[in-house]
Formats: C-alpha cells, sequence, structure tokens
C-alpha cells in the first residue's frame, strides 16, 4: 500500500521523464561511440561484450549516478516543498517505511536501466562482433552486479535528500560527491567499495582480482548500514525537532 | 473524563525553556481552546501531542495512550492541521485526500465527505500548488477533517480566510462535538473567534499555563484578580500583562 502511495505521490515531479531520458541517453552512448569509432575496439583482442563494457560503462556508470542523484531530490523535495512530509508525519505511517519505499522504487527504476544499458551493449556486441560467441549468463550476472554495487550511492543520497529540506543542498552535495570519487585513485580497492565509486565497476574488473562476492556483501552491508543510519536520523529528528 | 492530558509536560532547546511542566486537561466532546502570545508554546505543545517533537520531560497522554509506544495507535485517532497547510502541490486537492484516506484505510466517500465539509468540492480536481491561501488551508482542514477522526488538533486554522471562510470554519468547528462526537484543541490568534467557539480556555505564556478551565471560570479569575472582563481579548491582554510584569517585564 505504501509503496503505490509512494508511486502516486510522483505524479507530475517529472521524476520518471528524468529517468527515461537518463536511460535513453545512456543507452545511446555505446551505440554513438560504436558508429563513430567502431575500428578502435573491433581490433582489440578479448571477450567483445568486456571491451564494450570497459569502453562504455564508466560514462554509463555516470549517468546512472547522476540520475540516481536528481531522482532522490526530486523524491525528498516533493515531500518538503509545501510541507508533505509533516503531514504524513501527522499519519499512522512509519516514517521510515515511506524511506524503504522511495528506496525500492529507485532500485526498481534503476534495475530496468541498468538491465536495458546491458541489453544494448549486448546488441552492440552481436553487431559489430558477428563472428564472436556470447555467454548470456554473464551478461546476466552483469547486470545483477551492476544493480546491487549502485545500491549503496541509491541508499546515500536517498538519506542526505531526507536531511536537506532544502532540494539545492542535496543536489550539491550529490554532485560533489559524484566529481570527489571519480578523482580518486581506481586501483586503491578500499576507495573502489564505496558509494558513488563502486557503480563504476565492471563485472571483469571485479573477477580479475577474485573480489566479485567481496564487493557484493560489502555493497549489500553499507546498503543496510545507510538504512539504518536513516532509522537513527528519524528517531534524532523527533529529539531535536 | 479527559481525552487528552499531559503530565508535566516539558521541552527545552539548549538554556531555552520552550514549554514548562505542562498540565493540560482536556475534556471529550469539548471545543479548547489554546491561547498565547507568539512565543509561548503553542506549536511546541501541539508538536508534542502529535509525537512530532519528543518532550524533554513530561508525558502525553491520549485516551489513555502513551508516545512513543502508542505512536500509530495515536495518529489514528487524530486528525490534525499544524503550523500551515501540508500537502503535496504536484497533486490535485482530491488525489491529496486520497493519500490521507489510503494511509487510514478509509472508504472512498470520505474523500467527498471532506472536500464537501470544507467547500472546496467544485475545486477537487485543480492542482493543490494552484490553490489560492485560503483553499490550501481549506485543503489542510480537510485533511484533518477527513474520517470524523475523534479528536481534532487544530494550529491557527482559520489563517489567512477571508471573514466568510472564518465564520464557515467556526460554525463547522463548533458544529463538530455534537455531529460527530468531536474532541477540539484549537490555538488561535484571533480571540473573539475562539470565544465564540471554546467551551474551554487554556492560557498560555512562556511556556507556563496561566489559566485553564471553562470561559465562566475565566470570568470569575478575571473579577478575583481585578483584570477587564468585557471580552476575552481584555482579559487575555491584562493576564499575559501582569504575568510578563511579574516575570521583569520580560516580553
Amino acid at each position: 500500500m505504501t509503496f503505490i502511495l509512494e508511486t502516486k505521490k510522483l505524479k507530475r515531479t517529472g521524476y520518471l521523464p528524468a529517468f527515461l531520458g537518463a536511460g535513453i541517453i545512456s543507452c545511446a552512448f555505446p551505440v554513438v561511440n560504436m558508429l563513430a569509432r567502431s575500428e578502435t575496439f573491433t581490433s582489440l583482442p578479448g571477450n567483445p561484450f568486456e571491451i564494450l563494457m570497459d569502453a562504455n560503462w564508466q560514462m554509463m556508470a555516470m549517468l546512472n549516478i547522476l540520475i540516481t542523484i536528481c531522482g532522490a531530490c526530486i523524491m525528498y523535495h516533493t515531500e518538503y516543498a509545501d510541507n508533505g512530509a509533516l503531514k504524513m508525519d501527522t499519519l499512522p505511517v512509519k516514517p521510515i517505511r515511506l524511506f524503504f519505499c522511495k528506496f525500492l522504487i529507485t532500485a526498481e527504476i534503476l534495475a530496468a536501466i541498468i538491465l536495458f544499458q546491458i541489453i544494448v551493449l549486448t546488441g552492440c556486441a552481436v553487431y559489430w562482433f558477428p563472428d564472436s560467441a556470447f555467454d548470456f549468463l554473464t551478461i546476466l550476472k552483469t547486470a545483477g552486479f551492476e544493480w546491487l554495487v549502485s545500491l549503496p550511492t541509491v541508499t546515500l543520497m536517498l538519506l542526505i535528500s531526507s536531511m536537506c529540506k532544502n532540494m539545492w543542498i542535496s543536489l550539491g552535495a550529490g554532485v560533489i560527491l559524484v566529481f570527489t570519487f571519480s578523482i580518486f585513485p581506481q586501483d586503491n580497492f578500499v576507495l573502489r567499495l564505496l558509494p558513488f565509486s563502486a557503480p563504476y565497476q565492471t563485472l571483469s574488473m571485479a573477477d580479475e582480482n577474485v573480489h566479485i562476492q567481496l564487493f557484493c556483501m560489502v555493497c549489500v552491508l553499507q546498503t543496510a548500514v545507510l538504512y539504518l543510519g536513516e532509522t537513527l536520523y528519524v528517531k534524532a529528528r523527533r529529539y531535536l525537532a | 473524563m479527559h481525552i487528552l492530558e499531559t503530565h508535566n509536560l516539558t521541552k527545552t532547546y539548549g538554556d531555552f525553556t520552550a514549554v514548562s511542566n505542562l498540565n493540560l486537561h482536556i475534556r471529550k466532546g469539548r471545543v479548547y481552546g489554546f491561547l498565547g502570545p507568539n512565543g509561548a508554546g503553542k506549536s511546541t505543545t501541539m508538536k508534542m501531542l502529535l509525537g512530532l517533537t519528543h518532550p524533554t520531560d513530561g508525558q502525553v497522554t491520549i485516551d489513555g495512550k502513551t508516545y512513543p509506544q502508542d505512536r500509530v495507535s495515536i495518529l489514528k485517532e487524530i486528525g490534525s492541521f499544524i503550523e500551515a497547510p501540508a500537502f503535496y502541490g504536484n497533486l490535485t486537492g482530491e488525489e491529496n485526500l486520497d493519500i490521507i484516506r489510503k494511509i487510514l484505510g478509509l472508504p472512498k466517500s470520505s474523500v467527498g465527505e471532506a472536500l464537501d465539509l470544507v467547500g472546496l468540492t467544485q475545486f477537487r480536481k485543480r492542482l493543490a500548488k494552484k490553490y489560492s491561501l485560503g483553499m490550501k488551508q481549506r485543503l489542510g482542514l480537510a485533511g484533518a477533517l477527513i474520517g470524523r477522526p475523534p479528536i481534532l488538533i487544530l494550529d491557527e486554522p482559520t489563517n489567512g480566510l477571508d471573514p466568510v471562510g472564518i465564520h464557515e470554519i467556526r460554525t463547522l468547528i463548533q458544529s463538530l462535538p455534537q455531529q460527530y462526537d468531536c474532541t477540539v484543541l484549537v490555538s488561535s490568534h484571533l480571540l473573539p473567534e475562539v470565544e465564540l467557539m471554546a467551551e474551554d480556555i487554556g492560557i498560555l505564556n512562556h511556556g507556563h499555563l496561566l489559566f485553564e478551565g471553562t470561559m465562566e471560570a475565566l470570568r470569575l479569575q478575571a473579577h478575583a484578580a481585578g483584570f477587564p472582563m468585557d471580552n476575552l481579548e481584555e482579559t487575555f491582554l491584562a493576564m499575559i500583562d501582569a504575568d510578563n510584569r511579574k516575570k521583569g517585564g520580560a516580553r
């Protein structure tokens, strides 16, 4: 019930068009990249899907993170702009449940976008590398992995947005975090595990270092810890209000 | 019988005490006028009654239940309007009330009833952000009244309304205890309005309760203290002024 209500609240906010737009742009990126310089990639040795992931995923992941930031900001701006959140606080509904439903909505839409991105990348690989064989199970695993490593970023961004009544502060914080983490060295394993940094990892990069399981476990743990952080924030808010 | 009580309710922010040892007693089926100058602690008290703010000390008892353990159960019984109209501007008036209806598990017809009660039926399909101030106020009230809750907590419900709107809301609040067996706690700066609608009065100043009782008891106390008794406004101003003088001229 709460999930449906949270979805209804997003009506006319531009939330879905924003995700749709970002999804289209990110899916178009590898196609344009291959149309412009296919020889650069078709001449490379190795698994075609991995070649395309290495060539495009950084930009696609960046777009995913940016739309996650925008989505979280839109969600909580809708809550705070006309005091809707205050009304919710006076109704018999647990505030953490609202947060969880917002997380579910974002995670679901992100899953759909990532799935489409992986389908487009597979399509590019099939089209530009016609003689190669493809392991579709690995491709599916890639989609699942990319989704899972994005979850801490989703949770952290929702946590930040829930704390800031002014949307520009949460938006600014999100953009600063994106660029801060993008300048961190990617060879540092611990930094690669952090939210805003983990979504740039590809399955093959993690596989090379036998870190897939660790990556997944750490991301699930981070998501749980950030969720707990929101639970504590909701309680603390009543004491400080 | 008191449906709503506070026991030594206190809220402090650092070294500032917003509400101090407040003991309110609100009788079932009555309209209780909660008065006080700006910064007296009325809104803070109302927020504590709704569990929006945790008290530094003391307790709130509503229909035998207390915060925080019975929060959800308490809020099922309370309709509230706090500080300013609270709604989702991107949704229509009807959609806003439908969200509240679903959370409260009310029948679909309750949305229409609430809109009708506050006179917003013809504007139900309009986006809430496009409402005038008075219409937003009415939507906020509809959100409080939907489902006819047994307790209503209204903070300045007539703010932004024109004289006709004020009259309508006052008449509505007055009629609620008889119509729906509802208890109403209402704060307002419009003292003549409170005088017309409230049966019991609580007067707060600097977080302290100066008076609590019926209108008749207020007149008797004012007479004994030598305060003017022509109307509630005169009595209220004299009472606040005397309290401020007693506390060293603080406003």
